[in-house]
């Protein structure tokens, strides 16, 4: 028995506008905004069903075959370097991920920097890049917070506005990537289950990039 | 002082139905009852949890991504082989049971991102070695070092696990059961077609009456690429983004780096090839450079050799995973009612000349644990 095409929504803030851009693309889910605890979420047609996770373990349901696909930011793919394909950039969630440092400081030359940040691998490719090699500290979250309490001399984070820097008194030394959501897919999924993703794949490039 | 009311909090954190009240639970004796449930669910003895070992201290078991096959999954493994084997020995391939431990350079030959891999350890003269992480530049190596003496085309077949690292906290496994074959010293069209017709057949035995099998060339899109006249780095940056199928990303790129628009619409065409023969005719339409259109010409020889299978090939020419190790025809075989993936295979006519062997060859493989999973 082939089951549904099983598709992860990232929980959080990119949830809305995820299920906004489906909805566009003819792909409805009646349940996605009530105050429904269901697990698994239907849509109208009954082609699909959605599973809302949380964004950083969609690549790993999505990679291991748990889900045929996902939505999901950049960011988290590239820190979990995940082998999926990416055959739709959804536009939503556009972000910055920057090389932060209080205004004040003057980054020490050398590999004496300390980097704080929730993308260890994303930094260190970062810097190995050019040809440095800082001592980064992973945190889970409040990354801004870090150099002000002498923990590290310098973030890798996420930049949306700027607002956050601003208010912790730290400007971007600079840009490690940009950010946006994209939609991922599974390997396997895209040949076995061919005829539903490309689908979800075609409404979604529709609604992204001929019907903005 | 403000106070929270809680509702009491129940829960069955043993997962075997009984409701644990967490609230009232004794602190001396946090949750005596469940743990039976505990050993039970772990598989290890009540003498041992009785005995404190649980907790605190090693018990014996498996480290992480290795696991016992015990009775039923063992049985189910051997009747695979054995249908596998049945098959292979009446279609006169002979078995070879390669060494589980190699020098680690063996995988400095043919597939590179098994190296990498390897799981690697120090002989008594501190040479690298590593746990068979593939058995193709194994069975390269036993060919390759037994010339003259055998007379190719030599045709064989093994089975047994292959070790990679994964990452911690993985869900994948690092010991993975395989089984293959290989044809060296075979020439396209008929080595292919006898190489993919034995590897469906033993689908088939083995219980996988709905397999079916994705087929490429890999000179389709190498012609298409050649003709764009790039240099490597750009080269790496292109296939990156065919291979994780962002064509907006690719035309994109592609645009940057001046390549013309007809030629563009080619590697757009391209990335909708999956289908019947329809899908071949339309890259046959939409590819002009030779290379690519000679190697459209042996998939339509391939599907002609093989009137069986017709209906169980899907040509997909826009898959081009592993593109850099296979030089010909490119298999995935997939079991659509297991939405599974269950092995793959292709030519590698470059891999025995690194073996000092100019050899053609053509082989498959595939997880037996897959295989052993679905049912």
């Amino acid at each position: 028995m082939t089951r549904r095409v099983l598709i992860a929504l990232p929980k959080g803030r990119l949830y809305d506008r995820a299920v906004g851009l489906l909805a566009r693309g003819g792909i409805r889910i009646p349940d996605a905004a009530g105050t429904s605890r269901k697990l698994v979420l239907a849509d109208e047609q009954g082609r699909y069903e959605f599973v809302p996770l949380k964004p950083v373990d969609i690549p790993v349901y999505v990679e291991s075959g748990a889900m045929d696909a996902g939505i999901v930011g950049s960011d988290v793919l590239r820190e979990l370097e995940s082998d999926v394909y990416e055959p739709v950039d959804l536009g939503i969630g556009r972000c910055r991920l920057v090389l932060a440092a209080p205004e004040s400081c003057v980054l020490p030359r050398g590999g004496a920097l300390r980097v704080a940040t929730k993308y260890p691998r994303t930094t260190e490719r970062f810097f190995r890049g050019k040809h440095a090699h800082p001592h980064i500290v992973r945190l889970d979250g409040s990354v801004e917070i870090a150099p002000l309490l002498g923990l590290a001399d310098a973030i890798v984070d996420l930049v949306e506005t700027g607002r956050t820097l601003r208010e912790n008194g730290m400007c971007v030394v600079e840009e490690v990537s940009t950010v946006s959501a994209k939609l991922i897919v599974n390997r396997t999924a895209m040949k076995v289950k061919s005829d539903d993703i490309r689908h979800l794949i075609t409404q979604l490039d529709t609604v992204v990039y001929e019907d903005p | 002082m403000r106070t929270i009311a809680r509702a009491p909090v129940r829960s069955d954190v043993w997962g075997d139905g009984r409701l644990t009240d967490l609230e009232s639970a004794n602190p001396e004796k946090p949750f005596p009852e469940c743990r039976e449930g505990l050993s039970t669910f772990l598989g290890v003895g009540r003498h041992i949890v009785h005995q404190g070992l649980i907790m605190g201290e090693r018990t014996i078991g498996l480290p992480a991504g290795f696991r016992d096959l015990i009775f039923d999954a063992a049985e189910r493994r051997r009747h695979i082989e054995n249908q596998f084997s049945a098959v292979l020995g009446a279609a006169s391939y002979r078995e070879v049971i390669p060494s589980a431990v190699e020098y680690l350079d063996l995988y400095a030959r043919g597939n590179q991102g098994v190296r990498d891999r390897a799981i690697r350890f120090l002989d008594r003269d501190d040479a690298l070695l590593a746990l068979r992480a593939d058995f193709t530049p194994a069975v390269a190596r036993i060919v390759a070092g037994r010339l003259p003496d055998l007379h190719p085309p030599v045709r064989l077949w093994y089975s047994g696990p292959v070790f990679r690292k994964t990452g911690r906290h993985s869900a994948q496994y690092r010991e993975l059961a395989q089984i293959g074959a290989e044809l060296i010293g075979g020439e396209p069209p008929a080595a292919d077609a006898e190489i993919l017709d034995v590897a469906l057949e033993c689908l088939v035995r083995a219980g996988f009456a709905d397999a079916s099998v994705h087929v490429n060339h890999a000179g389709i899109f190498r012609g298409l690429v050649n003709s764009l006249g790039l240099e490597p780095a750009r080269l790496a940056e292109i296939r990156s983004a065919i291979d994780r199928k962002d064509m907006r990303a690719l035309d994109g790129r592609l645009e940057e780096l001046g390549v013309h628009g007809s030629v563009r619409a080619q590697v757009g065409a391209l990335s909708r090839c999956v289908g019947d023969e329809r899908a071949l005719e339309d890259a046959a339409g939409s590819l002009v450079n030779g290379e690519s259109r000679t190697a459209i010409a042996a998939l339509e020889g391939l599907a002609a050799a093989l009137p069986r299978w017709k209906g169980r090939i899907v040509y997909d020419l826009t898959e081009i995973d592993e593109m850099e190790y296979y030089t010909g025809v490119m298999f995935t075989f997939l079991s659509t009612k297991h939405s599974a993936e269950l092995g793959r295979g292709g030519r590698y006519d470059s891999l025995m000349h690194e073996f000092g062997a100019d050899l053609p060859a053509v082989g498959f493989s595939f997880s037996m644990d897959t295989l052993g999973e679905c049912e």
